[in-house]
């Protein structure tokens, strides 16, 4: 995983693989920890993301709440078709913003 | 695998893998990778000290027409919902249930003790081409067919020795001795379908307040249960299952308290009680064990447990329903032949002793009791008068009476002397009143037509109620001894009344003067000796003097039911 700082605004995460019962919390807590103050567009490229599961759903809830705390948003960039189903399943796709 | 998080993800992509390899299309590949990976997700966040050490278990069938994986968890497991709901959008757990239901067509949650299965079933999207296998491959497949079979087999025909044994027990019901019998055949063959060695069957005590020990198996124990109170007893595995309504279970790791009243039988191992209820009534409760042995019961094992028990619990409910109605039966009966008894002893007709004329009464109560009254022509135109109180009810009562009546007709030679007839039946009778401890209250009286005299002796009866021309009241006549059965060597009083024309004169027993109304209150000698007075006075012959009596001493009662039996005999000087 990579965690990067467009600018002041923006940090991009990328490189996510899974995102599992097993690894949600970590992942969770680097990216948060990883977000400066000022950050108020975070976007997850989902793009190399193979699976997801409930505790990934978590954490992606988890860190939406966090950037609209302080007005910001949470994008989830290019999420596969598999990943993009388990958001549909859940309904999850209405509260996320999607970037396909 | 471990029961770790790191492992579902390793276990699951290998099932992928292995489903791939199968040529399951990708789109279902993803659904039974989440719904595993969320099913074994569960089983290691969810499990349980002892749980954390032994292996989460995932096993996938590909079947004809459907994919099954069962995923064995270790946790004090879960209330499946009917149907999972997604929780709150902000919510960051909860979805996990859901996300099964929703990716598979069939859920099958099974709660064991310290193991559920979890089964999941999917059907196969068809035109999914199989593979070729090779021979090895046709081989491995063959030996699991075959253990899959031996096990199968080993299941029905545990099924089978069970369901043939509930009818074998149906129709044997009637053939034993006792439920006791009954329920120890039935609990040993249990034992040894659940390879069980110790049991234990209590049943709820007929107050409803104790179980008590029916059997403990094996029956070689050196020592008793005793009874515990449903009340008390918090340590008892017995009490606390019967109350909670379900199962409880121990092992060495979670034993019997200290003070549990079972540890006398099962002082190790495992074991399970269980509760058993017919009409949610508890009947009583049931615990197989193991002692010594670390390996709990299997669930088919505590299936058979269950439909064992509560086959014996309907059984045990039917029987105490017959055991009721026989009992009643018998009691019913017993009535009948008391009464028949009695009205046996009473004279068919009442013989003629001019100048005096007699009639004679008796009613008898709901319950039978013992009373009697008797009237033998003495040879010398005389008569020998009996009214008799047995106290006691029904059969023996009602065959005392009648002891009673044949030993004073036996003595015709004492029947001029009543004191001396009375002390003989009673020196007769002592013995047997004595060893059934009944005793009875009688009195005989001579009524000489002649003499126009009565000679009476009373032993602890009611008195002799005489009223006479000229008396503005009736008096009460008679010194009393102590009753038949009371004191071997009693010895009566001998008293003479003079009988002159007009005079009447009651003979009774103490269910006239203790005739009681709703309110509960006592009619009493005196005011009988006014209704009497009355009769005596108002009534021209006896048979409406003792309508008299009766009536009056129906309306005192005012429709409460009558509590002993009423008789009388009335007797008046006519000329």
């Amino acid at each position: 995983m990579n965690i990067q700082q467009k600018n002041d605004q923006t940090t991009v995460v990328t490189g996510l693989q899974e995102l599992v019962a097993a690894n949600a919390a970590q992942v969770r807590d680097d990216i948060r920890a990883a977000l400066p103050p000022t950050c108020l567009n975070l976007e997850l490229d989902l793009s190399g993301l193979s699976f997801l599961d409930s505790s990934g759903l978590g954490a992606l809830i988890s860190l939406h709440k966090t950037l609209r705390l302080r007005d910001g948003i949470m994008r989830l960039i290019k999420p596969a078709a598999n990943v993009q189903q388990i958001l549909e399943l859940t309904r999850l796709h209405r509260v996320f913003e999607i970037v396909r | 695998m471990a029961c770790e998080l790191a492992a579902v993800r390793t276990a699951t992509l290998a099932v992928r893998d292995w489903l791939a390899e199968k040529g399951l299309p990708e789109m279902e590949l993803g659904g039974w990778e989440l719904a595993l990976a969320e099913a074994a997700n569960n089983a290691v966040k969810y499990a349980n000290a002892r749980g954390r050490q032994q292996p989460v278990t995932i096993e996938v069938l590909w079947g004809e027409r459907e994919i099954e994986a069962r995923i064995t968890d270790h946790t004090a497991g879960f209330d499946w919902p009917d149907k999972a709901e997604l929780p709150d959008v902000d919510a960051e757990s909860g979805r996990g249930l859901f996300l099964i239901q929703s990716l598979t067509d069939e859920v099958v949650y099974l709660r064991h003790r310290d193991q559920n299965i979890l089964i999941l079933r999917r059907a196969r999207p068809p035109g999914v081409a199989e593979p070729l296998p090779n021979v090895r491959q046709l081989q491995s497949q063959l030996a699991d067919t075959e253990a899959a079979l031996a096990d199968m087999t080993a299941e029905l025909s545990s099924s089978y020795e069970s369901l043939v044994a509930l009818f074998r027990y149906s129709s044997e019901l009637g053939a034993h001795a006792s439920l006791k019998d009954f329920s120890q055949r039935l609990l040993k063959d249990l034992m040894q379908i659940t390879e069980a060695d110790r049991a234990v069957l209590r049943l709820v005590s007929p107050d409803g307040k104790k179980l008590e020990p029916l059997l403990l198996l094996p029956d070689d124990q050196q020592f008793t249960l005793k009874p515990i109170r449903l009340a008390g007893a918090p340590a008892s595995v017995e009490i606390s299952a019967a109350r909670k309504q379900q199962d409880i279970w121990f092992s060495p790791e979670e034993p019997l308290a200290g003070d549990d009243p079972l540890r006398a039988a099962i002082p190790t191992g495992n074991g399970i009680c269980h509760p058993f209820f017919v009409a949610n009534q508890l009947v009583g409760t049931a615990t197989l064990a193991r002692s010594g042995e670390d390996k709990p019961f299997a669930a088919a094992q505590v299936n058979l447990l269950h439909s064992f028990i509560d086959f014996l619990a309907i059984q045990i409910v039917n029987a105490r329903l017959l055991d009721e109605r026989t009992s009643a039966q018998i009691t019913r009966r017993e009535l009948e032949i008391a009464a028949n008894i009695q009205h046996s002893l009473l004279p068919m007709k009442i013989p003629a002793c001019p100048p005096f004329e007699m009639s004679a009464a008796y009613q008898s109560a709901l319950q039978v009791g013992g009373d009697f009254y008797d009237i033998i022509p003495a040879g010398d135109g005389s008569l020998l008068l009996v009214i008799a109180d047995v106290m006691g009810k029904g059969v023996p009562a009602a065959l005392f009476a009648a002891v009673l009546r044949s030993t004073l007709r036996s003595m015709p030679q004492l029947f001029n002397q009543p004191a001396e007839l009375m002390a003989t039946a009673n020196r007769i009778l002592f013995p047997d009143l004595t060893r059934v401890d009944m005793f009875v209250t009688a009195l005989v009286a001579c009524l000489d037509p002649h003499r126009r005299k009565l000679l009476a002796a009373n032993a602890g009866h009611c008195p002799i109620l005489l009223w006479q021309p000229g008396m503005a009241q009736a008096v009460a006549y008679g010194e009393s001894g102590f009753p038949l059965g009371i004191e071997p060597l009693t010895r009566y009083l001998q008293t003479e009344i003079d009988l002159p024309p007009g005079a009447s004169m009651l003979l009774y027993t103490d269910g006239l003067s203790e005739t009681r109304n709703a309110a509960g209150e006592l009619l009493g000698e005196e005011k009988l000796i006014q209704i009497f007075t009355q009769a005596a006075t108002q009534t021209s012959d006896t048979a409406s003097g003792k309508q008299f009596l009766l009536t009056r001493l129906n309306d005192f009662r005012n429709q409460a039911p009558m509590t002993d039996d009423q008789t009388l005999v009335f007797i008046r000087h006519t000329a």
